[in-house]
């Protein structure tokens, strides 16, 4: 096929060693178009959601999309899906990198992978075949070193891998590619440690045509002169995400001192991209073809935090290891993510968690014999170091907080829970609805739990972008005010989730137009898709995860913001605002076709197509 | 209080007198250095015939020269920012905030983002004493 598609996916069964692949219809393609919408459409298909997310029975997959290996700026993402050991319901992350272009050169756009490997394996998949072989020898070993040694033989393979933390079924656990890039979010590293699979490498040589070489030529121009046109690409590639931290202290959206503080500029100026810029940076990187190049390489040349030249820390890193637990060392910040990295932790959860048990020690709920005799104390990096291990290794304490965050608090007794942000199992982002309500709404709504990437609302809400041409939307909105915000968050909603299934990185979906984005959709696959088609995937992608999750059990009773965000802050640009929780829901659920309790109705499932989720809804 | 024409030297001097006489501007600005060229694209059916340049220029809490000028005298500033008419007037009254109009590519900036990103609570403030100036816009006599 030209389509951007490879044409096949890879069906792996690790209980019983065996590989082969299947095709999917271009009807459904059209419906899902790919990544984790796509994923979740077999999911809900072929898969027992009953499932415990560590057992053999509940697959674990991974998803391109159409653009993915096209060369189209921002187009390197992949998806990876599961049920989550975090949450217990649909759970999903993405990354940039290089592992999703060099699938697709293998000629498989996904890989399905069930089962439980008796004993630890890798998984190499090579030009249209894939074998198992025994990773004893990476069993244990960190992702840099498994990475290192499983790129010894071609440093052209791509790698994605586990860690200790991963095998130690730590459920935040994450997955690593080449060392830099993180399916982070819902611990789908532990599942991946469930199955007893240590990695997958992927090397190919296939090339994809285009259905429209010539027109695709014209608009990958009109796409790079966008980006060398944008204020927003031009930040990032200066300061990286981290470039977010000075104007989001000004705006109240940094979290300090786990959400009780609101403002703090001292700890900002250390902690923020220009900051790092100026430090550690030795250099910026970029994930496979992109011009951007907002990654971050540092090193910490001495100090107690000497770190070696590696990936550095995202914006949400510096805020969990440093505002949310009051370290304004930048060092710190930087070990703490090589850590997290190399033992192969969420920085996000990981840190949150940390910052939840710095609190209850504070209030005494924690003491020290408990705490392992590590002080506690907030900004105590060097007890942060140790935990990191020992939660990665699930030693003693650090097996109490391997749990996460919610069951952690749970085993402190009542009242501790308070302490954690969170929306269905998952700990919030790195941005405090406070100041941007719909943000409040959207880490409500995300089918993930509380998420930042499952929607555009923080680059409409924000005023990063302005996209009137897909939908009527405000030049500046109040982020103080729930009124209306349901509406911006619907449409978010809907044009983020495309990005996802589009793979295309958020950064860029903000940097281009989205004519642009819906022409190389088009002249990549041949479809001929309006803003009107793109949009109504979005909102089938949604109502699909949601239906799945109400399969799961979630309803009305979950869409809930935590004490943490209901709680006033007395100081800073957020000062005196929480978000009105019943009005943002009860705007959102009719907009988006969910009954009173939070079901999908049978009405939107018709509209969008879903008849198999409607069935399974309502039998 | 006195009204002034925008663009003119007499609103520049007023908006200059504003930005002096603030001590939280002093607090805040007091690690910037540099000057700042603003230009205003040329917009007929606005009552802006001509591109309008002006000078504005910042040293550690004080400020010195904020001028009309041409265009050879606003290219020697540090940063530039470019716009069309109807963009600073919604920046000057606060209806646009300066920054989401950089990242949203509304106004253009010639300069280190670095720098800007770094020092942006110091540019919130010096267009919040602009906003305290009562000013009288091309389009509205």
């Amino acid at each position: 096929m030209q389509n951007g598609y490879a044409g096949k996916f890879l069906q792996v069964d690790l209980t019983g060693g065996a590989c082969s692949s299947f095709t999917i219809q271009e009807e459904r393609l059209k419906k899902f178009i790919g990544g984790s919408s796509l994923a979740a459409s077999l999911y809900l298909e072929r898969f027992n959601l009953d499932a415990d997310p560590l057992s053999a029975e509940n697959p674990l997959m991974l998803m391109n999309g159409p653009l993915v290996g096209s060369g189209f700026p921002g187009s390197s993402r992949f998806a990876m899906a599961a049920k989550s050991p975090q949450t217990g319901i649909w759970g999903e992350a993405a990354c940039g990198g290089n592992f999703g272009p060099e699938l697709k050169r293998t000629g498989y756009d996904g890989i399905v992978i069930t089962g439980k490997s008796p004993h630890p394996v890798i998984l190499s998949i090579t030009n249209n075949s894939a074998e198992i072989s025994s990773a004893a020898h990476c069993w244990g070993k960190d992702i840099y070193e498994t990475t290192d040694i499983l790129k010894a033989p071609d440093k052209n393979i791509k790698v994605l891998a586990i860690g200790p933390a991963g095998e130690n079924l730590v459920i935040f656990s994450a997955i690593a590619n080449d060392k830099a890039h993180f399916i982070g979010r819902t611990g789908l590293g532990a599942v991946m440690g469930s199955k007893n699979l240590k990695a997958i490498t992927a090397r190919g040589n296939q090339t994809r045509g285009k259905a429209n070489e010539e027109k695709y030529k014209e608009i990958f121009k009109a796409a790079i002169a966008e980006i060398k046109n944008s204020a927003f690409a031009e930040s990032l590639h200066l300061m990286g995400s981290d470039a977010a931290m000075d104007l989001g202290m000004m705006t109240g959206d940094v979290p300090i001192k786990n959400w009780t503080v609101g403002e703090d500029f001292e700890l900002s100026t250390k902690l923020s991209g220009p900051t790092l810029t100026e430090t550690y940076l030795t250099k910026a990187h970029a994930c496979s073809n992109c011009p951007v190049a907002c990654k971050r390489v540092v090193a910490v040349k001495d100090g107690p935090f000497r770190t070696e030249e590696g990936p550095g820390p995202e914006y949400e890193t510096c805020c969990t290891f440093g505002t949310m637990i009051m370290n304004s060392d930048l060092a710190a910040v930087i070990k703490a993510n090589e850590l997290c990295n190399r033992y192969g932790m969420d920085t996000i959860s990981a840190g949150a968690t940390i910052a939840v048990a710095m609190e209850l020690y504070e209030k005494g709920i924690i003491s020290l014999e408990a705490a392992d005799h590590l002080d506690l104390a907030w900004g105590n990096m060097e007890a942060v170091m140790a935990l990191l291990g020992k939660i990665a290794r699930r030693e003693g304490f650090g097996d109490i907080l391997a749990r996460g965050s919610v069951s952690a608090a749970t085993h402190f007794g009542p009242g501790a829970l308070d302490s954690v942000a969170h929306v269905k199992g998952l700990d919030l982002p790195m941005h405090d609805p406070r100041g941007f309500h719909g943000m409040g709404l959207a880490y409500m709504m995300s089918n993930r739990g509380a998420c930042h990437l499952q929607h555009a609302a923080m680059g409409m809400e924000q005023g990063m972008v302005s996209w009137p041409q897909l939908f009527e939307m405000k030049e500046d909105y109040d982020g103080k005010t729930s009124q209306g915000k349901a509406q911006l968050v619907f449409d978010s909603e809907n044009y983020g989730i495309l990005g996802n299934s589009l793979s295309l990185c958020h950064y860029l979906l903000y940097c281009l137009k989205p004519e642009t984005v819906r022409d190389a959709f088009n002249a990549i696959t041949g479809f001929n898709f309006s803003f009107k088609d793109l949009l109504a995937c979005g909102a089938r992608d949604w109502t699909l995860k949601r239906g799945i999750n109400n399969l799961l059990g979630i309803t009305v009773k979950d869409d809930v913001l935590p004490k943490k965000i209901l709680t006033v802050l007395t100081e800073g640009a957020a000062e005196g605002s929480v978000p009105d929780m019943q009005l943002l829901r009860d705007e959102y659920y009719a907009i988006r076709g969910l009954t009173t309790e939070g079901i999908v109705s049978k009405e939107k499932l018709l509209e969008l197509g879903l008849a198999e989720l409607k069935e399974k809804l309502y039998p | 209080m006195a009204t002034h024409k925008a663009f003119t030297q007499e609103w520049l001097d007023a908006w200059k007198q504003k930005i002096a006489g603030s001590q939280e501007y002093k607090e805040i600005a007091k690690e910037w250095e540099g000057s700042v060229g603003l230009i205003c694209n040329a917009d007929p059916s606005k009552n802006i015939p001509n591109p309008v340049y002006l000078f504005t220029d910042y040293w550690h809490g004080d400020v010195r020269d904020f001028l009309v000028c041409d265009e050879t005298k606003v290219q020697t500033a540090k940063f530039i920012m470019t716009g069309d008419y109807a963009r600073w007037k919604q920046v000057a009254k606060k209806e646009l905030d300066a920054t989401k109009a950089l990242m949203q590519g509304k106004l253009k900036l010639k300069g280190d983002l670095t720098y800007v990103v770094r020092n942006v609570k110091t540019i919130n403030k010096v267009i919040d004493l602009l906003t305290e100036v009562q000013t009288v816009w091309p389009d509205d006599v």
